[in-house]
């Protein structure tokens, strides 16, 4: 069973602090939705909000289209994972994850039944009878995404649960997850910092900026084409050259920057005119090194570093007026590398570029 | 030696010092509970005894006493602890103002004088008792209702302590997940908040039943026609004391140190058990690190040393009879008493010889019959040590030397046969 | 405050605020605030109940300072120009607590340093259970064994008897001694346990670093340590001089007849004199003076009151 989640004119308020500023939305039931965002932009208080633990200054949560005002969190189809997961330490694990049956009054074999169950699912047969702190950090996260399910909820809510495990451990538990959700059709609603987590398991996304959302849609479409200036450089990695449009032709803009006259694409959503004050965004794997077919966005750097990660190649380069731009170039045979110090000319396509209204960028 | 050496021996000196200051009535008092002496000392040292325990238990006075401690203490306990949990309860959710303010009024009766305390409860509950009642001496004027609440209004205060310490480690979040996974606040309450207190509950409760049971000033008030184990022990100040109050210390002390080991033994496996678990997966069964080893000694060391001595004690005390130890000590005492008497005598009558006319008059004055004879003043014991005139009679004599023979308290002594059996021995006496 | 309340309600059920409020407000409107008010309003009244019970609650009950005015000058028989008796005892109690406080400062802060700073872990602690045991005896047994040390049978005459120092037992107790040496003794716990609270929190780099710039000892805990562990010491004085000034156990037993002790005074007027309305105007004179004492020895330290706890 599955809920739809809707937001309506939400606000939240701490004395003079706004955390949540007149929000709405809305979550189909089914959907694996992730709010994105900064340290302090709302996202925990919104699933707060959400969750029951905390009554919106303004406007109204709807949980399967009931108005969950007055509505306490243990009335709500909902069940939260805590950030530190909060498992109950004086319980071993299988009696953790059948709480929520044991205050409805179940009976143990009942429970311990359901606990093992559930215990097969997040991968950890057999460990029921442990007590929490004998387990690893990826363990007690399954146990919470277990206690979580018992309580059948419509809604998942997860706040940043993957923040406390190393790199192999979060990649691994981020197709968990999301195999688990898939199969038990659950509304997730997870909250992160992760870009790479919420676009990797997300069917939604939504970046949040200083109590507001910024932009909602899935995945690659945040990635791709970004509404605003903060999307465009919180999402991934960003190379930023702010200027003045000149003028807007078919769709692309010409906008005069301190590395020249560059062109890239508008926005269909919130387009520019000329005039504005805009920046171009070009992605590190949309620069290519310059040939001799290249009319557009060409530019001369100097190779100031270059790192090797892996698949990929970082280059970090500098043009002549100081601005450093970041490339990223695949690790294959037809790879070239640079000295540092070297001169190079790269360039983008207009497509492979977009112009946004000046705003606010996501910090370093 | 060196300035700090000289130092360090300085100091541990003071602390040596310290420490006799600190144990010495103790153990002072703990000896003398075995001295057959009438009042409690160690010297000079009588007679080895157990005889002053049964004493005590024999004490109804005391018992009933004790009793009254015991109901009072769990009263106390109950009343106490619940108050002091919703108390500490509370002002964790308050926020500043508020919270300073409730803390400061509930810490209050820790820091008024307990007499106070006994005063207005004693004064409020009386006249409840006659204003709401119309009695005088109705429900709640009564010894155990008001000392029971008014040693709560202060223990109360100590239990809120306790548990505000643990309430400070307990993680909110885990209040917040049990509610969202349906539990209802009572239900909350009782599967998460209670065990997790469980430790402090313990420790309050063992907390107040101790200051409950060591009370006197709140009680000596409250108590009215009652009375506790304290205010027996008061009391007895001006009945005159005797070692059965330090059989009573040693119990105490004895029960004292059991507790002290137990919550030292139970204390160590628990700091064991949580180092274990910190060293998640380190192998090392026997943990020999020095601080473990350090305290473990130290008390192993003391039970072991107790149990040694109580075996000592034993097998000296096997051929040991009290009975004739008694009579022994009654027989040095009446040696030493005798030759105490020597010497005086022997100085009275150097100086009688030299107050010869006074004598006469004295002994005229004697002979009126005054009433007890001071056999230290010379001119009676002139009378009686030069006369050569037999005895008065016989049979007083001999009752008398058989008194003394049996082993009775040394009240023939002044018998007139018992001297002159004496006065040929020149021991001048110490 | 009716936000709060409802917020309050929600976030504990209903159950349990009820416990929470009506548990904590039987504790103080019962038993802290109530009691203490009809005690001051008791002090103001005559003693009717005792002299002539017929005319309590008629139109003689009034509000009088006749306690008050007793404890100052005395009866109106009283030939001296005040009530020499109780008004002596009563600074001369004040003034021993000082003492008492001043002595016990001495003797324990060495150890509550020795303990916090020096002694390593385990034999700290050990130190430690040995420093609890003492206080684990009953007050009234603690103040008997000093009876029994101190009194003219007792062992400390008997020794000193005995090694030829004395030809006669000292009265100890007519001397006071054994009351001051009891009274140190009883709180001795109390004033160790805030210093060394305090001054264990004390980084010992910082005593290093003075010893390093070639300080004194007595300059070390002149300027470092005792300015560090004044909420400590303030708090550890504050307990003993109101458990002293306070004290009934250990003047009943220990005390001789020059040494009688306020609380004593108190104790006749309830027992004995039958005049409970005086006996709470002495114990509102006594509770007054410790807690404006204790203030002020607060504001002149700069101490708040929340740091004072065990």
């Amino acid at each position: 069973m599955s809920a739809d989640v809707q937001l309506e004119n939400v606000s939240v308020q701490f004395g003079d602090f706004v955390a949540v500023r007149d929000t709405s939305l809305t979550i189909q039931g089914g959907e694996f939705f992730s709010f994105l965002g900064p340290s302090g932009c709302g996202k925990t208080t919104l699933l707060r909000a959400i969750s029951g633990f905390q009554e919106p200054s303004q406007g109204r949560v709807l949980i399967g289209g009931k108005d969950m005002a007055g509505t306490g969190p243990n009335q709500r189809p909902t069940a939260l994972i805590f950030q530190n997961l909060a498992l109950f330490p004086l319980m071993s694990v299988w009696e953790n994850i059948s709480f929520a049956l044991e205050v409805k009054g179940v009976n143990k074999s009942v429970r311990r039944k359901k606990a093992d169950e559930l215990l097969e699912l997040v991968a950890l047969p057999g460990q029921g009878d442990k007590m929490v702190d004998e387990l690893s950090g990826g363990q007690k996260q399954r146990v919470a995404v277990a206690r979580a399910l018992c309580a059948e909820p419509e809604v998942l809510l997860l706040d940043e649960p993957l923040s406390a495990l190393d790199l192999k451990l979060r990649q691994h538990m981020r197709t968990e997850l999301r195999a688990i959700q898939q199969r038990a059709g659950i509304t997730f609603i997870y909250i992160t910092h992760d870009q790479g987590e919420a676009l990797a398991m997300s069917d939604r996304v939504a970046v949040m900026r200083q109590g507001m959302i910024d932009q909602v849609s899935d995945g690659t479409i945040v990635y791709d084409r970004p509404e605003t200036a903060f999307v465009a450089s919180f999402v991934g990695e960003n190379n930023a050259f702010p200027g003045r449009v000149i003028e807007v032709t078919q769709g692309v803009a010409s906008v005069q920057t301190k590395s020249g006259m560059l062109y890239a694409q508008v926005s269909a959503v919130s387009p520019l005119t000329s005039g504005d004050a805009g920046i171009v965004f070009v992605r590190p794997e949309s620069v290519r090194f310059a040939d001799s077919s290249a009319s557009q966005n060409q530019l001369e750097v100097t190779v100031v570093n270059q790192e090797f990660e892996g698949h990929f190649w970082h280059l970090v380069l500098q043009t002549a007026e100081g601005s450093v731009i970041r490339m990223s170039v695949m690790n294959d045979s037809e790879s070239q590398t640079h000295e540092v110090g070297s001169r190079i000319s790269i360039s983008f396509t207009a497509q492979g570029a977009i112009a946004l209204a000046q705003g606010e960028l996501a910090a370093e | 030696m060196t300035s700090a050496g000289v130092l360090r021996l300085a100091v541990g000196f003071y602390i040596l010092l310290f420490f006799t200051y600190l144990f010495g009535p103790l153990i002072v008092m703990s000896f003398t509970a075995f001295n057959s002496s009438e009042f409690p000392s160690i010297s000079p040292w009588n007679c080895v005894t157990p005889e002053w325990f049964p004493v005590l238990f024999k004490d109804q006075h005391l018992m009933g006493g004790l009793r009254s401690s015991l109901l009072v203490g769990i009263g106390v306990v109950l009343l106490a602890v619940p108050i002091g949990l919703a108390a500490s309860l509370l002002i964790t959710q308050l926020q500043k103002r508020a919270r300073s303010i409730v803390y400061t009024i509930a810490i209050s009766p820790i820091l008024v004088p307990g007499v106070v305390l006994g005063i207005s409860t004693l004064v409020f509950w009386e006249r409840i008792d006659r204003v709401v009642l119309g009695v005088e001496d109705g429900f709640f004027y009564d010894g155990y209702f008001m000392t029971i609440i008014g040693q709560s209004t202060f223990i109360a205060a100590y239990a809120m302590l306790v548990f505000l310490a643990r309430l400070q480690r307990f993680d909110p979040g885990l209040e917040e997940a049990a509610l969202d996974l349906g539990a209802t606040h009572t239900q909350v309450f009782r599967k998460i908040l209670l065990p997790f207190l469980k430790p402090a509950i313990a420790s309050a409760a063992v907390l107040a039943f101790l200051a409950s049971f060591e009370n006197y000033n709140t009680t000596v008030f409250t108590i009215v026609s009652e009375s506790t184990l304290t205010t027996v022990l008061a009391s007895k100040v001006r009945y005159g004391i005797n070692p059965s109050i330090s059989a009573l210390a040693v119990i105490i002390i004895g029960l004292t140190l059991v507790g002290a080991v137990i919550h030292e033994y139970l204390r160590r496996k628990e700091a064991a058990k949580s180092e274990a678990l910190a060293a998640e997966g380190l192998p090392a069964p026997t943990r020999s690190r020095s601080g473990n080893r350090m305290l473990r000694v130290p008390v192993g060391a003391l039970a072991s040393l107790i149990f040694v001595a109580m075996l000592a004690t034993a097998w000296i005390a096997r051929d040991y009879d009290v009975a004739q130890c008694k009579i022994k000590v009654t027989e040095e005492n009446r040696k030493k008493f005798d030759a105490l008497k020597q010497q005086r005598l022997a100085e009275a009558k150097a100086k009688r010889e030299a107050n010869q006319e006074e004598a006469d008059v004295a002994v005229e004055a004697n002979q009126e019959g005054r009433q007890y004879q001071n056999i230290f003043a010379p001119t009676n014991l002139g009378n009686q040590i030069d006369s050569t005139e037999p005895p008065e009679s016989d049979s007083g004599a001999a009752t008398a030397v058989e008194a003394n023979q049996d082993g009775r308290q040394y009240q023939n002594i002044f018998a007139p046969t018992n001297l002159s059996g004496q006065v040929g021995s020149e021991t001048k006496g110490e | 405050m009716a936000v709060w309340f409802r917020r309050f309600l929600a976030r504990n059920g209903t159950m349990l605020s009820l416990y929470m409020l009506t548990a904590v407000a039987l504790w103080i409107v019962l038993m802290i605030v109530l009691p203490q008010l009809f005690m001051l309003d008791f002090s103001f009244r005559h003693n009717w109940q005792q002299m002539d019970p017929s005319r309590m609650g008629g139109p003689d009950d009034v509000y009088t300072l006749v306690n008050y005015h007793f404890l100052a000058y005395g009866s109106p028989n009283n030939p001296d120009p005040f009530n020499v008796v109780d008004v002596t005892v009563f600074f001369r109690t004040i003034i021993a607590a000082i003492f008492v406080t001043l002595f016990d400062l001495a003797l324990c802060y060495p150890i509550a340093y020795y303990l916090a700073q020096v002694a390593r872990g385990g034999k700290a602690r050990l130190l430690v259970l040995f420093l609890i045991i003492p206080f684990w005896v009953n007050e009234l047994l603690r103040a008997f064994a000093f009876r029994i040390l101190f009194g003219e049978e007792g062992t400390i005459n008997a020794i000193l008897l005995s090694i030829g120092v004395l030809d006669q037992p000292i009265d100890f107790v007519r001397e006071d001694v054994a009351l001051y040496a009891g009274l140190g003794y009883a709180y001795i716990l109390l004033m160790i346990f805030p210093i060394y609270n305090v001054v264990e929190s004390l980084d010992k780099n910082q005593i290093e670093a003075a010893r390093d710039l070639g300080a004194s000892w007595g300059r070390i805990h002149r300027r470092v340590v005792i300015p560090f562990a004044k909420p400590g010491i303030t708090s550890g004085c504050t307990m003993v001089f109101m458990l002293s000034a306070g004290a009934l156990a250990a003047p009943q037993i220990l005390g001789g007849p020059s040494s009688l002790w306020f609380t004593q005074i108190i104790y006749q007027w309830f027992n004995t004199g039958s005049n409970w309305p005086r006996g709470s105007a002495y114990a509102i004179v006594l509770m007054l003076t410790c807690v404006l004492l204790v203030l002020a020895i607060m504001r002149v330290f700069k101490v708040k009151i929340g740091e004072i706890g065990r």
